[in-house]
């Protein structure tokens, strides 16, 4: 009897069961593929760094002879396990041409997003990985991009690009987007390409060119070796000390995966939310048959029985077709949010979908049990008196039309029902929060990297334009050409009528300790240079003036225990220098670790790094006009307002997250959409009776649509008020603290924007309403006869 | 006197299962201004179908009903809510109330839908004409009650106030004291009365002789078709009860009821 019973449930509400699998199908969905994704990305950063085996410590050297210091240490160091000399040439923009090279013989298409080197497949240390996951292998003619330059340069797999070093021009095909655990990152200064061997060496086999070395070190002794390679003092351009730097270096993946996990928990929660929801909502209208069955003589149990029976097949069938979806959204939710780093997909990954799909089996037995607990406390009349729908309404009208002179009745009757079944609504009123907080959360992430405040945030100054000659490296050599370079931009401005200052930021990579010289620490020093005497943004102090003094980030002065007047040194090759501490700053470069000096300070040009650029300010003009006319006068160079700026050195960055923050607002849409329907469409099965009742008065069926969508769109304005003030109280709790690792410990996270205040709310005001209106259009199937089987 | 509503060859077919139900055949009547008519018959015969068929609230399968000279068949179905709202007025055996809102609002909800209810001033007019009503009617103190805090006459009357909140030109009543004990289904059918001497015409269904009783005519109706008619003098008043009972008791039993 219990099986006869269930078929004619199943087929005579067809609608409400229907409703009820596609919430338990979705439910399964999002667990299984959030709870898959949140395995994979907690330990993928260090999976991918297994996988590419990255040394303890990496050091990157410029070598223009065949004496090489470094190298013969290393060769006769025994606290080294292993190391590992690998090749590599510096690439500017010259270098390399986009298409092939007759087109492009003035090499002006191409533009780095870094310092690019390029070099053979690594085989033992730092190896990289296709985007498919698998080992990097090249044929001769072939060439490898990490994805960020690629993308800056809008080039894929099968187009051209043409390489010339020194005197030899090779033209490739690009193979392969690579996957660069230890430069593969948007915030590590340094980006890689890679060809074949016989293609190296065909570079290779030159004299007189500049080779940039990379040293990868395995410890046998950590301290030890670290001492006497202190005590060696090299120049070089740059040093990786462990995996901790490299991991740091992911903080915008990790931010993204951060994303992906809030995203991941609000699936989570939104399911389970919607799905008491109905089954407590789907039970409630079988109270009257509850009742009859309790008046006819059934027990509780076999009642309570009869309902598992019947939710454990809804869940069961739901839960597979759940299953199936769950691996390829889950796929494609992390193949977007996780592009730089090699994700871990085993066959334990498919067995946490499993797992899945059946808590969600079981939760949904638990919420019907739960539910049906209740049958206990009622009597049969009382079930049967409750009527269908299993409630009686004791709520005073909060609202009184009487009141309100201006309302129509449609609006008053959406505002009343809100008010009166405030659970009810509560549910749209949190999926839509928790919708509102997904788009605000990272769009406040993305907002402040993209303000033009933020160039104060990077310890720099802003200025009207900035230039890239191509020769920010040539300049660590040749000091001289770069205040040369910098006066004839002076000298040509002057000569057009435009009175210009230039200057730049010069970095230097100088061991630095406070009070043990073995606690040396080594960290990008920065010293304005040019004429142009600008300031920056400190956080407590004086900026330099002497050139004994010093600020230095506060991530710095903590690690170094120092504070405003202490004393640091910097140990320079054959002098090392004091220098007084002035004052401390936030700077989001190199994970928030460095110092400025003076003007005044001598600083020795062997720890030079390079510039970024050269800062131009230009009188009584603005930005953009500045940067329009420095564009024409000097066509070789790359001119650059802040905002331009900003995008060269964390464009990647913003593109990722921007492409994060479009694939959420998908997923919102899509989630409020469909939750739209089933809610409406489950509300709107239990008023047909109300329905019916105000289409025999005379309503008609475009007011009963408006009062039907009305509610939706109130419930969706206040979740908008609510989730903005929300995302203002959570955003400096979950994103700030991921500015905070990266440098900026005390930034003001830019949340109000066009697309806060008017784009995304508009947007979803149009997706949802007009979703809301057609499911609305379910009024007109209503038949006005229908109002005897209203309550 | 004038036809308020003039029926012609009605058919009312429903298809169930493939099968085709005849519920109403070739139904022919007519319903002067100011009429209070009843439709009796057995279970199944056609009644409510009737009603609703003739009220606009069903489509009708063949056949012309005309409401104050308007064919309802023809009317887009804008027309036939807008004839709804502000030219008919419905009463139904239970009590259909919107549960959200207190009795009052419940009342005046037509009215401020209707094209008549915006603007202050207007409303102002519908208030006082609600609260006249239902000084009549005599439920000016449930006025702010919630629809479960009263009783079911209570619930009846409040529903016939809703129904004459938009002064319609007639009322269409599908068992008004069906869920009504016999002293509130008194109570209605003396106001349903007192109504239809200030103008109203009404067409009601009912089974139940008392309320038959009270009205101008009775149409009975088996098989979905409209068997014979009684005619009555107007009512004057509970004392001509026994009387008129007594009288359509005998026909009934000559109709076979």
């Amino acid at each position: 009897m219990f099986l006869r019973i269930l078929q004619k449930d199943l087929k005579r509400k067809r609608t409400m069961n229907m409703i009820l699998l596609l919430f338990i199908i979705l439910a399964s969905m999002f667990l299984a593929s959030s709870v898959d994704n949140l395995a994979a990305v907690s330990g993928a950063i260090d999976h991918f760094l297994d996988m590419a085996k990255v040394p303890d410590s990496i050091a990157i050297a410029l070598l223009d002879g065949e004496q090489d210091g470094i190298a013969d240490f290393l060769k006769e160091q025994k606290w080294a396990l292993e190391s590992e000399v690998t090749d590599g040439f510096n690439l500017i923009n010259e270098n390399v041409a986009v298409t092939n090279c007759q087109a492009d013989p003035e090499r002006t298409g191409y533009e780095r997003t870094n310092t690019l080197f390029i070099q053979k497949i690594p085989q033992n240390f730092m190896k990289v990985f296709t985007e498919e996951n698998e080992m990097l292998v090249l044929a001769p003619g072939e060439i490898a991009f990490p994805k960020v330059e690629a993308d800056k340069n809008d080039l894929q797999v099968g187009d051209s690009v043409c390489v010339r070093i020194g005197d030899v021009e090779q033209e490739f095909r690009i193979a392969a987007i690579v996957k660069d655990a230890v430069f593969g990152s948007p915030m590590m200064g340094f980006k890689r390409l890679f060809i074949g061997e016989e293609d190296f060496a065909r570079y290779e086999n030159q004299d007189g060119i500049v080779r940039t070395r990379i040293y990868s070190i395995v410890y046998a002794d950590q301290e030890k070796f670290k001492q006497e390679w202190k005590e060696q003092n090299f120049s070089v351009i740059s040093g990786i000390e462990g995996k901790g730097v490299i991991r740091l270096c992911y903080i915008m993946d990790m931010l993204i995966a951060g994303v992906l996990i809030v995203v991941s928990i609000c699936l989570i929660l939104l399911a389970f939310l919607v799905l008491r929801f109905t089954i407590v909502f789907t039970l409630q209208e079988d109270y009257k048959e509850i009742g009859i069955m309790k008046a006819i003589g059934m027990r509780d149990m076999g009642i309570k029985g009869l309902y598992l029976i019947k939710y454990f097949a809804l869940a069961v069938t739901g839960a597979l077709i759940g299953l199936v979806f769950s691996v390829p959204f889950g796929r494609a939710i992390l193949k977007r949010a996780v592009v730089n780093i090699v994700v871990e997909q085993t066959q334990q990954h498919f067995i946490i979908h499993i797992v899945c799909a059946a808590a969600v089996v079981g939760i949904v037995l638990l919420f019907c049990y739960m539910s049906t607990n209740r049958l206990k406390k009622i009597s049969a009349l009382e079930a049967i008196r409750s009527g269908s729908a299993g409630e009686r309404y004791h709520a005073k009208s909060p609202l009184k039309l009487w009141k309100q002179a201006g309302m129509r009745p449609f609006f008053y009757l959406a505002v009343n029902d809100i008010l009166s079944s405030l659970r009810r609504f509560g549910v749209l009123l949190m999926t839509f929060c928790l919708g509102i907080l997904l788009i605000l959360l990272p769009l406040s992430a993305a907002n402040t990297l993209k303000s033009d405040g933020v160039i104060w945030e990077f310890g720099l100054s802003p200025s009207d334009v900035y230039l890239d000659t191509g020769r920010g490296e040539t300049y660590v050599t040749d000091m001289d050409l770069m205040f040369r370079d910098m006066e004839k931009i002076e000298q040509t401005l002057a000569e057009k009528g435009m009175k210009a200052v230039t200057g730049a930021d010069m970095g230097y990579m100088i061991p630095c300790y406070a009070e043990d010289p073995e606690d040396s620490v080594t960290c990008y020093t920065l010293q304005a240079v040019g004429n142009w005497d600008r300031h920056y943004a400190l956080l407590s102090g004086r900026e330099p003036e002497l050139a004994n003094e010093v600020i230095l980030t506060e991530i710095t002065a903590g690690e170094l225990g120092v504070g405003i007047g202490d004393t640091v040194h910097f140990l320079m090759k054959d002098r090392p220098e004091e220098f007084m501490v002035t004052g401390t700053y936030q700077s989001m470069m190199n994970m928030g670790q460095g110092f400025r000096v003076s003007r005044s300070a001598e600083m020795d040009p062997d720890y030079a790094g390079g510039i970024m650029c050269i800062q131009v300010e230009i009188e009584d003009m603005e930005s953009e006009e500045a940067c329009k006319k420095l564009a024409e006068i000097f066509p070789d160079y790359r001119i650059m307002d802040v905002r331009g700026f900003l995008d060269s050195m964390i464009g990647g960055i913003i593109g990722q997250i921007d492409r994060l923050v479009y694939f959420i607002v998908g997923i919102v849409l899509v989630i409020n959409g469909l939750i739209t329907v089933l809610l409406m469409k489950t509300i709107m099965s239990r008023e047909r009776g109300e329905i019916a009742l105000l289409k025999s008065m005379g309503f008609v069926d475009r007011s009963l649509q408006a009062w039907q969508t009305v509610r939706v769109l109130l419930m969706l304005a206040a979740s908008m008020l609510l989730g903005t003030f929300l995302s203002f109280l959570l955003a400096p709790c979950v994103i700030g603290p991921i500015f905070a690792m990266m440098g900026a410990t005390s930034i003001e996270l830019v949340m109000g924007s066009v697309e806060v205040y008017v784009f995304y709310p508009l947007l979803l005001f149009f997706v949802t309403g007009v979703t809301a209106f057609i499911c609305s259009g379910g009024v007109k199937r209503v038949d006005m006869k229908e109002v005897n089987e209203g309550e | 006197m004038m036809e308020s509503l003039m029926v012609k060859d009605l058919c009312k077919t429903y298809i169930v299962n493939k099968r085709q139900n005849n519920v109403l055949r070739n139904i022919n009547m007519e319903i002067k201004q100011g009429e209070m008519a009843a439709v009796m018959g057995p279970s199944g015969s056609g009644k409510s179908t009737l009603l609703y068929t003739v009220s606009g609230m069903d489509d009708l399968t063949a056949g012309r009903v005309n409401f104050f000279g308007k064919d309802i068949g023809s009317l887009t179905p804008a027309q036939m809510s807008s004839l709804r709202l502000d030219e008919m007025g419905f009463i139904f055996q239970q009590m259909y109330m919107l549960k959200n809102l207190t009795i009052y609002d419940n009342i005046i909800l037509p009215a401020y839908q209707s094209g008549n209810g915006r603007g202050r001033e207007k409303r102002k007019e519908i208030n006082s004409r609600a609260k006249e009503l239902m000084h009549k009617l005599g439920i000016s103190e449930i006025a702010e009650h919630d629809i479960n805090e009263v009783s079911g006459g209570q619930l009846q009357r409040a529903c016939i106030c809703r129904s004459l909140i938009n002064r319609p030109k007639m009322i269409f009543a599908d068992e008004p004291t069906g869920a009504l004990n016999q002293q509130n289904s008194g109570e209605v059918m003396k106001e349903l009365n007192r109504i239809n001497r200030e103008g109203t015409t009404i067409l009601l269904v009912t089974h139940d002789m008392k309320v038959a009783a009270k009205c101008d005519r009775v149409l009975y109706i088996e098989d979905g078709s409209i068997k014979g008619e009684y005619i009555f003098w107007k009512y004057n008043g509970p004392e001509e009860n026994r009387e008129r009972e007594k009288k359509l008791s005998v026909w009934l039993m000559e109709m076979g009821f």
